[in-house]
């Protein structure tokens, strides 16, 4: 490929027609050039190469492609990124990947604007006061061990999102070598009390769901489509879903308090009054009249009128969906995050699980996982109990060295943890970062992290569909900025400072992990030639391995299983604050991407800033329109932002989405909106400890302030104004076998 | 062209729907988008912005309707005064319909945009004075007016972020209308290489962004006069005639069972997007 430097001169800068002839017709006499004119070619300030000499892989007009791993969610889909004269142009999803076959949603399509970003950090920087001086890399890594020699074992702390494949395993080797045992694995939205449910009722964490095996979906507000799990591969899954067997088309119930993307792709969409979810799934228990034993008697006291007074769900719903999960089986029922997020939302998770047993569709449409023949290799699971441990710790004082790995908590973590004084009290805190975000900032040395495109590394995701996978990163392109550097290099070198017996055959990242493959060859199906195993193995990008797929359990887990009454509503904060994860933003960390600032939430389409949702009952009777500006206040605090009058909620809930109302970060991100975790009350889930998110009580007040939403929806909002646009028909006026 | 050439050769520059004389041949291209199917997730506007070199205008620009999606996901609600959407939202994927005979081409006063042979409704940037006549006589609304410089626009491609612009794809100045094109860069370069090796290009050798990203795979594309692609078949399927103001099917008395329809059809501007209706269970 041509050198970093040329590319940028060749594609950088804003060329006119001649100098671009120049460089493509002289290219290789610049020299002969100079003194003809006064452009900077021609003065020579810039290097020209010829397209004459043109380095491997490089044809000028024609692309090139490499595959690797999308790095934007955890899902880990494969990807092809199209390269031209040395630059990463656009990435495609990668068809041979049984995760997302040949796709990639948006967010995933705008991670090569995290590549670019003119935002990214691009020198290791030391905290001199309020600034952050450029250091070199031998002196970060020198400081480093100088303030470990300060520190023992147990008073260094390690915090990381989901890690998998060799970063892990040197990850591991790191923080062994430092005798630390304190590694908190991180998600702000992660589905931890979904493993924890599904181990509890299936014997496994993550099992597989069968959407596309399914004839009945009831959600629980599990935005499949949208946010949860591995979306793009259930999003496939789905259009198998809605195709049917025979052009007996798939039906898709979601019962949730606040509509999701999948939500919003439903044939009956229930709006749920808040945390009420396990009582409406032991009533359809109940109204479909076939359980037995233990379970018969759990659900005894769930009639209709009870269940539809607490719930809200009306008695007719309750029959017409116990009637059609009786009618066509199998069917799958999804306990998502959103029954998850309260002090009883194991209970939550517990009976929608048994609805499955009930149903008889453990084994059928939930299978079981399939395998990873390397266990060092798979993913730590994130969860948010690690922040709350580590939060408490660090407040303790606990920690002297505390090493920040790409996560941003200070923006994440509820206000009420005054997570940034937390952190002050680490001696010295190391973050590795992409971008100058609220919690580098309050860092004493930060170290710039190449981004996903210019890095090695393997991944291994949580979710595997088909076959047990590795998948392979490697960079799209050379380095952009000459003083970052890759994950893995960081950690080999780190961990050389502590054994440097063992890893002095490694150079770098790349050769650790080429000899750690290598010397797994057999097992990962290769043979002969080691070079031709390698090259291939990099040229398709994944590995695909043979792993056996363990059992379920059949047993259904009733014990213990009690659902507490819905709570009368708190007089002084009335109403439930959902804390929305959307499907562009999730946690925050990419709102510095413009196109995914630009992309308009699906559902209300506004773009830019924050809002909450309000219930048109629910305005009417508080007297808001669209674009009020609000006040919304909980126990820890409140904030101001406009208000987006929407349907799809409960009455008795108000939604605000997460990802914006960022401090630092960068232009894209810094002061657009605003940020609910500054106002979640620190509440836990009773069995597992994790943040409950659903259980924040606010009211909302009127500041007399107004704005005009700034949304992709015309003034009509959601109307069609007589004339139909998108026409819409019950599956009993259409024949669906006779289609192509 | 000048104006004067314009005004006498106008039959020439000008070529009307149907056409007799200039049949599609051996393209025509066009689409089928399922909205059973489609589930709104942004996948395909997101991928159009890095196909086409799409700016972000920020949100100042959004709020005065200066966005520059070339693709958007409508959505609408019909929940009919009831007091929850309960049978969630509609997304309509809205891109330029490609008509056959396109309100905006006939209004611009310089010829700069015109159908092509293979079926799409080209712009021409370098020709483009600005008027904005074929904007408003757009009745899809999906045509796109530069009003500021963005590559020199603050933000919009700073350092780096330019190097992600597609080569293949012109980025657009001040003051030039700009609109879906099919991802035309793409057609040409499999036309091109098609046409070097004896053939027509082939059904699945040559995708748009939107539909090669599209999870649910909602978006079909394809030549619609090869019978061996999958637009063909929809639409054959669905009774829908390209160069029908109204389908056969729809005349029938008690309606259709079929749910392929086109957006505006009477208006006569023969689109060549055909929409498969949405589909609600009955049952529930």
């Amino acid at each position: 490929m041509i050198d970093s430097e040329s590319t940028k001169n060749l594609s950088g800068q804003a060329f006119d027609r001649r100098d671009f002839l120049k460089v493509l017709g002289f290219g290789g006499t610049a020299v002969a050039l100079s003194g003809c004119g006064n452009t900077s070619i021609e003065d020579g300030k810039e290097t020209v190469v010829s397209y004459v000499e043109a380095k491997d892989y490089v044809i000028p007009g024609v692309a090139v492609y490499f595959n690797s791993t999308c790095a934007q969610c955890d899902a880990g889909c494969s990807i092809t990124g199209k390269i031209r004269e040395g630059r990463v142009l656009k990435l495609e999803g990668n068809p041979e990947s049984s995760i997302n076959r040949g796709k990639l949603c948006g967010l995933g399509q705008a991670s090569v604007q995290h590549h670019y970003n003119p935002d990214r950090v691009r020198e290791p920087l030391l905290r001199n006061g309020d600034k952050g001086q450029a250091i070199s890399w031998e002196k970060a890594y020198e400081l480093i061990n100088e303030k470990l020699q300060g520190a023992k074992g147990e008073e260094v702390a390690f915090i990381t999102g989901d890690v998998s494949g060799h970063q892990k395993v040197l990850l591991t080797n790191y923080i062994d070598s430092l005798g630390s045992k304190n590694h908190f694995v991180y998600e702000a939205v992660a589905p931890a009390v979904v493993r924890a449910g599904n181990l509890k009722s299936y014997g496994v964490e993550m099992p597989r769901y069968r959407i596309d095996k399914a004839k009945v979906v009831l959600s629980f507000g599990a935005d499949f489509l949208g946010t949860w799990i591995s979306p793009v591969h259930f999003a496939q899954q789905y259009a198998a879903f809605r195709k049917g067997v025979d052009g007996q088309r798939g039906v898709l119930i979601q019962a949730e308090s606040k509509m999701t993307l999948t939500g919003a792709n439903a044939d009956r969409w229930l709006a749920v009054r808040p945390g009420t979810e396990g009582i409406l799934a032991l009533g359809i228990i109940n109204a479909l009249g076939i359980a037995t034993g233990d379970v018969a008697e759990l659900v005894k006291d769930y009639d209709r009128a009870r269940v539809s007074r607490d719930t809200g769900v009306e008695p007719s719903n309750i029959d017409k969906i116990a009637a059609i999960l009786r009618l066509r089986s199998p069917s799958l029922i999804l306990a998502g995050s959103a029954a998850e997020g309260y002090v009883h939302g194991m209970q939550n998770a517990d009976a929608i699980n048994l609805l499955n047993h009930v149903l008889g569709n453990v084994g059928k449409t939930i299978e079981a996982p399939v395998s990873v023949p390397f266990p060092q290799l798979t993913q730590t699971k994130g969860n948010t109990a690690s922040l709350k441990k580590l939060n408490d710790d660090l407040a303790a004082g606990k920690y002297k060295v505390l090493f920040n790995i790409a996560t941003n908590p200070v923006y994440t973590a509820p206000a009420s943890y005054k997570y940034g004084d937390s952190m002050a009290k680490a001696g010295f805190k190391v973050a590795f970062a992409h971008y100058l975000d609220e919690t580098a900032l309050q860092a004493d040395l930060v170290l710039p992290l190449d981004s996903e495109m210019e890095d090695w590394g393997t991944h291994v995701p949580e979710y595997l569909a088909d076959t047990a996978q590795i998948n392979i990163q490697q960079p799209l392109m050379e380095r952009l900025h000459a003083n970052t550097r890759g994950m893995g290099d960081i950690l080999l070198t780190l961990v050389k400072q502590r054994k440097p017996e063992e890893y002095k055959a490694f150079d770098d990242y790349y050769g650790y992990l080429r000899y750690a493959m290598l010397q797994n060859k057999a097992a990962l199906g290769g043979s002969g030639d080691d070079d031709v195993f390698w090259n291939d193995t990099l040229s398709k990008g994944i590995v695909k391995l043979s792993g056996a797929s363990g059992a379920l359990s059949a047993k259904a887990a009733v014990e213990g299983l009690k659902l507490p009454q819905p709570e009368e509503a708190d007089k002084q904060y009335p109403l439930r604050l959902i804390p929305s994860v959307t499907s562009n933003l999730r946690d925050g960390r990419h709102t510095n991407q413009p196109w995914i600032q630009e992309s308009p939430d699906p559902l209300t389409t506004i773009v830019w800033d924050s809002w909450v949702e309000v219930h048109p009952k629910k305005a009417l009777e508080l007297g808001i329109v669209e674009g009020d500006i609000v006040k919304v206040t909980s126990k820890t605090g409140s904030v101001n932002v406009q208000v987006y009058v929407f349907p799809g909620i409960h009455p008795e809930a108000v939604s605000i989405p997460m990802g914006r109302g960022h401090e630092a970060m960068g232009r894209y991100a810094k002061g657009y909106g605003v940020n609910p975790f500054g106002i979640m009350d620190a509440v836990f889930e009773g069995s597992t400890g994790e943040l409950a998110m659903h259980e924040t009580r606010v009211n909302i007040a009127k500041t007399g302030q107004r704005v005009i939403v700034v949304k992709d929806e015309g003034p009509a909002g959601g109307k069609q104004m007589g004339r139909r646009v998108a026409l819409s028909r019950s599956t009993d006026q259409v024949d669906l076998s006779k289609e192509v | 062209m000048s104006v004067t050439n314009l005004l006498n050769n106008w039959a020439a520059v000008r070529h009307f729907h149907p056409i007799d004389d200039k049949p599609h041949d051996p393209y025509k291209w066009a689409m089928a988008i399922d909205l059973d199917a489609c589930i709104g997730c942004n996948a395909c506007a997101v991928a159009c912005y890095a196909e086409n070199n799409l700016p972000v205008v920020g949100r100042e620009k959004f709020q005065h309707g200066q966005a520059m999606h070339w693709m958007r996901i409508e959505r609408y609600w019909n929940e009919d005064s009831r007091e929850f959407p309960d049978q969630g939202a509609e997304f309509l994927p809205m891109m330029c319909q490609q008509c056959e005979a396109a309100p905006c081409e006939t209004v611009c006063p310089v010829g700069a945009t015109n159908h092509t042979q293979d079926g799409l409704n080209s712009q021409i940037y370098n020709r483009c004075i600005g008027s904005r006549y074929c904007s408003a006589n757009c009745p899809y609304k999906v045509r796109y007016f530069n009003w500021y410089d963005y590559p020199t626009t603050d933000n919009v491609w700073p350092a780096e972020m330019n190097y992600q612009l597609n080569p293949d794809v012109t980025v657009r100045g001040k003051g030039v209308m700009e609109k879906c094109t099919f991802c035309v860069q793409r057609l040409r370069a499999a036309e091109v290489t098609a046409k070097g090796e004896g053939r027509i290009v082939r059904e699945g050798e040559v995708q748009t962004a939107c539909q090669q990203s599209c999870p649910t795979n909602a978006i079909s594309f394809g030549n619609l006069v090869d019978p061996e692609s999958r637009v063909y078949k929809q639409w054959k399927a669905q009774q829908v005639d390209l160069a029908k103001d109204e389908q056969e099917k729809d005349k029938r008395e008690g309606g259709t069972d079929l749910r392929g329809y086109r957006i505006f059809e009477d208006l006569r501007p023969y689109p060549s997007v055909m929409y498969l209706e949405r589909v609600r269970e009955s049952a529930v």
